[in-house]
Parts: C-alpha cells; sequence; structure tokens
C-alpha cells in the first residue's frame, strides 16, 4: 500500500525541475530546508513536549559553520559542509540542553528565545568571522568536480538530504529512543518510574534537533546564497513553530506538511507583508482552537472515516 | 564616574524597572489564573495605548482624558480576548494556550501596523521637561514621575489584593482552582477579572511608557523585560515580580558602563539565562517542588 504512494512522491520530487518554473524550484528547495527544521523541532516540541523559540539560532549556527567552512577551503564537498554545520549546530545544542534541564514549560521556552536573540547579537558582534551586519556571501557548494551552480543541482541537493533526514526520523521515531521521547512527552515522572533516563534523553532530543536544524543551515546557506543576521530573527523561530502546530505535533509528516503550507504561504504574501503576521496569527489560532493535532491528525481523521 | 552621574543613571534604571515590574506583574496576574504566559501582553499594552492617542490626536482632550480611554479600551480588550479565545481552550494544555496568545500577538501588532502604520509616534507626557537639581544631582522629572505613579499603581493593586473579596478570591485560585471552586468562588468570573486586570494594568504601564520609548506597533516588545522580570523575582509572585522589574531596571542601565557597549542589546537575555542556570525559582522564589 505505502510504497506506490513513496514511488509517486519520489517521480515527483524528480521530475520537479522541469515541469516547473525556476524560481518555484528555488522554492521547493527552502520548503525541504524549512521541512527539516520543522522536523527537528518537532522531535524536541512534538514529541518530547520542550517547546523551543530559538531555533532560529541553530539555524543561524548551522548556515553560518557551512558557509565559514565553504569559505575558508575553497572546494571542499558540500558533504563536509554540512556534516560540520550538523556538528556544530549540534555542539550549541549540547551546550544549551544540559543547563536547560532543569527548565520546563514556560521558563524552557524563554530560555530558548533568549539563545535565538544572544546568536542573532554574537552574529552582529563577530565582525572578523561573520562580517556582521554586511552579511557573509556564500561559495558555490562543490560536490567532488562537480559546482552545484543552479538551482536545480542544489534542488537534488536539497531533495537528497531531505530524503535521507525524513527516513532517519521515521525510523528514530520507531526506536527505543522514539518511544522514551514519547514517554517523556506523556509523562515525565511515568517515563523515570519505568526506566528512562531523563536527562540523557531530554540532552539527546536537543542534540538531535540541533543537528538537524544545523543540517538545514547548511542547506540554507548554499540555496540562497547570502546570509545576513536579520534573516535569524525570531519571528523565524515563530515561524518553525507555527510550521509545527499547523502541521501536527509529534508527526514527521505532519512536520512536512506544515513546513510546505506555511513557506508557500509566506512566499505568495511576499507583495503584502504588512497582512503576514495577521494571516500567520490567525492561522496559529485557528490551528488550536479548530484542528488541534494540525494537519497530520486532520488527515488522520479522514481516513478513519 | 561621579557620584551624582551614577544617581542619575540609576534613577533612570529604576524609572524603566518601573515599567518592566508593572509587565511583569500584568505577566503573574493572568499566569496565577489561566496558568498561562500571555504572549500578548505587549501588544495588548501597545494596542490600548494607540487608542488613547487616536483621541488625543483627534479631539486635543486632556490627558487624563487619554489615560481613561484607555484603560477602558484596555478592560475591553482583556475581556473580549479572554470570553472569546482563551476560555475555549482553557481545558486543554497550557501549551494551547501559550500559542494561541502567540498567535494574537501576531494578529494584534500586524492589525495595529494595518491602522495606524509602522511608524513611531510623539507621545504627550503627564511631567514636564526641566529637569530637577537637587545639589550635583539633575533628575529628568520623567523618570520621577514613572516611577511614582508605578508606586501607586502597585500600592493600589496590593490594596485590590489584600482587602477586597475580588482580590481574595483571585489569590485563592491562584493557590488552588478546585479549592477555589469548592469555596464557592466563581473561577470562570476570576479568569474574566484577571485577564482585565493585567491588560488595564498594561495600559496604564503603556500611558507612562510611551513618552519615553515613543508610541509605535514595536513598543509592545517591552513585555519580554517584563517577562524577564518576573523570572528574576520569581514567576508568580507579586512582590517578585516587583523587585525583578526594578533589579533588571537598574542592570540594563548599569551594564553598559562596565561592559562593552556591543552586548548592551543582550544584557536582558543574558540576565535571563543567568537567573535561570543559578536559581531558576527567582531571586526572592523558593525552588518550585513538583507534586506527582
Amino acid at each position: 500500500m505505502r510504497y506506490p504512494a513513496v514511488a509517486i512522491g519520489a517521480a515527483g520530487l524528480v521530475a520537479w525541475p522541469w515541469a516547473a518554473p525556476p524560481y518555484f524550484v528555488f522554492l521547493a528547495s527552502l520548503v525541504v530546508v524549512n521541512a527539516i527544521v520543522a522536523i527537528g523541532l518537532n522531535l524536541l516540541s512534538g514529541y518530547t513536549n520542550q517547546l523551543s523559540f530559538g531555533h532560529a539560532g541553530f539555524l543561524a549556527v548551522g548556515a553560518y559553520t557551512a558557509a565559514i567552512v565553504a569559505t575558508r577551503w575553497p572546494g571542499v564537498p558540500v558533504v563536509v559542509a554540512l556534516l560540520t554545520a550538523a556538528l556544530g549546530a549540534a555542539l550549541v545544542g549540547l551546550l544549551l540542553g544540559v543547563p536547560c534541564l532543569r527548565l520546563e514549560g514556560l521558563y524552557l521556552a524563554m530560555a530558548t528565545l533568549a539563545f535565538g536573540f544572544v546568536v542573532v547579537e554574537a552574529i552582529v558582534n563577530l565582525e572578523w568571522l561573520t562580517r556582521g551586519n554586511d552579511g557573509l556571501r556564500v561559495p558555490t557548494a562543490r560536490l567532488g568536480p562537480w559546482a552545484l551552480a543552479t538551482d536545480t543541482a542544489r534542488y537534488y541537493l536539497a531533495v537528497l538530504v531531505g530524503a535521507a533526514m525524513v527516513w532517519a526520523a521515521l525510523n528514530l521515531v520507531r526506536t527505543r529512543t522514539g518511544r522514551a521521547l514519547l514517554a517523556i512527552r506523556e509523562s515525565e515522572i511515568a517515563a523515570q518510574a519505568s526506566g528512562v533516563h531523563l536527562a540523557k534523553y531530554k540532552t539527546l532530543a536537543f542534540v538531535i534537533s540541533a543537528l538537524y536544524t544545523g543540517v538545514a543551515g547548511g542547506l540554507f546557506a548554499f540555496v540562497v546564497g547570502f546570509l545576513s543576521p536579520d534573516a535569524f530573527d525570531v519571528f523565524l523561530s515563530v515561524d518553525f513553530v507555527a510550521m509545527i502546530i499547523v502541521g501536527g505535533l509529534g508527526s514527521v509528516p505532519g512536520s512536512v506538511a506544515g513546513a510546505a503550507v506555511l513557506t508557500v504561504l509566506n512566499d505568495s504574501l511576499a507583495g503584502f507583508q504588512n497582512y503576514r503576521p495577521l494571516l500567520f496569527g490567525a492561522l496559529l489560532i485557528a490551528s488550536m482552537l479548530f484542528m488541534p493535532g494540525g494537519i497530520a491528525s486532520a488527515v488522520r481523521r479522514l481516513k478513519g472515516g | 564616574m561621579t557620584t551624582a552621574a551614577l544617581v542619575h543613571v540609576v534613577v533612570s534604571g529604576l524609572a524603566t524597572g518601573s515599567i518592566y515590574a508593572l509587565m511583569a506583574i500584568s505577566l503573574v496576574i493572568i499566569f496565577n489564573a489561566t496558568r498561562t504566559l500571555n504572549f500578548a501582553q505587549g501588544e495588548m499594552l501597545m494596542v490600548s495605548t494607540f487608542v488613547g492617542f487616536t483621541v488625543y490626536a483627534r479631539a486635543k482632550v486632556p490627558l487624563v482624558v487619554v489615560m481613561l480611554v484607555a484603560v477602558v479600551a484596555a478592560a475591553l480588550l482583556g475581556w473580549v480576548i479572554e470570553r472569546v479565545l482563551i476560555r475555549h481552550a482553557i481545558a486543554s494544555t497550557p501549551f494551547d494556550v501559550l500559542i494561541i496568545t502567540l498567535g494574537l500577538s501576531l494578529v494584534l501588532r500586524s492589525a495595529a501596523g494595518l491602522t495606524w502604520t509602522h511608524d513611531e509616534f510623539p507621545f504627550p507626557s503627564f511631567f514636564g521637561d526641566r529637569p530637577i537639581t537637587l545639589g550635583p544631582v539633575r533628575l529628568v522629572p520623567v523618570s520621577l514621575g514613572i516611577i511614582g505613579a508605578s508606586l501607586g499603581l502597585m500600592w493600589g493593586l496590593w490594596a485590590l489584593f489584600t482587602h477586597t473579596r475580588l482580590g481574595r478570591a483571585m489569590r485563592a485560585v491562584a493557590q488552588n482552582q478546585r479549592a477555589a471552586r469548592l469555596m464557592g468562588i466563581s473561577v470562570e468570573r476570576v479568569y474574566s477579572a484577571s485577564w482585565v486586570l493585567a491588560s488595564v494594568v498594561g495600559a496604564l504601564a503603556g500611558v507612562l511608557i510611551a513618552p519615553v520609548i515613543f508610541l509605535s506597533s514595536k513598543m509592545g516588545l517591552v513585555a519580554i523585560n517584563g517577562f524577564i522580570a518576573a523570572v528574576l523575582g520569581g514567576f508568580g509572585s507579586m512582590p517578585g515580580a516587583v523587585v525583578g522589574g526594578m533589579l533588571l531596571g537598574v542592570i540594563e542601565n548599569l551594564a553598559p558602563l562596565y561592559l562593552p557597549s556591543s552586548i548592551k542589546h543582550s544584557v536582558p537575555f543574558l540576565v535571563l539565562i543567568a537567573i535561570l542556570l543559578i536559581r531558576p525559582g527567582g531571586v526572592l522564589g523558593r525552588p518550585a517542588r513538583r507534586k506527582v
């Protein structure tokens, strides 16, 4: 049952650059980038019930790491740059996750919000490394002898990486680790009583979430080609939260759907910047009041009849 | 650095600190009733101040009337939000209500921008511009006025919480909702009253601070510092909110004198991270105990 659907989806993704105009190829790459962030955030918020308003900070760490690696060592394979971005963000996630173990609920949300602000301020001030407010131009991604200089090439890179991340997430949530994270969401105390090592798994959730977002950041750097600190403000973090709320907390396909809906919506509202937050806010409120569980649970209900 | 200059910095720190304290109090009032953080607090402040300003710009009424209009608008806004949005979601997790207030803050800021543009407007002040000289120390009347008015308002709130039926009902609901209900308190009325009261306190803070930071659709961001102040003092505690607010205001004003100016904007967030790491219960709070 599932394989034909996956095959059709894969064929659609491969065929997209031939069917769509170049701009929509670029847009599709952004959808993939945001979907990876949404999955990472959902592993933390949806699965482990730790709300983060600082994922734009992790995205910035990943993006700047990849960009700086690619600038310092020209010709470095894009895979290495992405891996460095992932590791850099994961390290920051570890550094933030361990002290955040003491926090829950609102406190955690606020600590991560503060983290996001501090990252942006750090980027502005570390001019020797990040060029501050002037922005950083990202060199073309290289894979061995090829330069990924076109939107189509970068799109395929994003799709390949994205597919791997989705596959990994789908498998992760079915393992012992995934079940431990779900147990923590339902009740920390019950989970602990059943032998789930709370500190270990909550930190792990933070690190994995940061790692996902770091990879997305690296892709973002190469797809967009130019980084500046104001692209990573707190409203981006809010957008990520909106993606998983609209898509569905605790669902990998839901994360992808939410990222797709909000990214496309965001883009189609580009000419109406003043109305964008109005619509996003209304969408958040409406999903909470009328569609708790997001797109994922709405689809599940439709299937169930 | 002379003592006179230091006094000046501390007094202006206490002035911004008073506003943070008022914001912290509004957040705590709502938290105590509905167990959630109101992300839209700053935007509610901004909208009520704008309504007052519109009346002022149209009719040139005295400032007291402007303040009254802002207060009435705030009360109405708080009541409507609680009845229409929050009451429906209150049965679900606090997480849901948090997201709703987050959405609300986006909607209000955007709607205010569409109605009144995103420009900054100069707002009239109750207090004159002529500095008051005490020996070598020169103080700005605005700072002293803000501190005085805030202290008066805090005293009023203290009286409300200790000496009125409504205040006692609100404290009972904060302690234990089920027990409060069994004692015959209408918890729903306390929800409404809390949102109205928090919104009104916010509007007064807005009218006080608008002459200093200008009136704009972005002024709601002051609520973030209000939250940091509440955490600094121990979230949920009213005296903690006041102490935390004053402390944050003074730290924020003093820090640039001793630290590189480039980290000025990060100071409140660094304070937040530090307090959460060292003493998550706040300076006045006790470590939270979890009941199974």
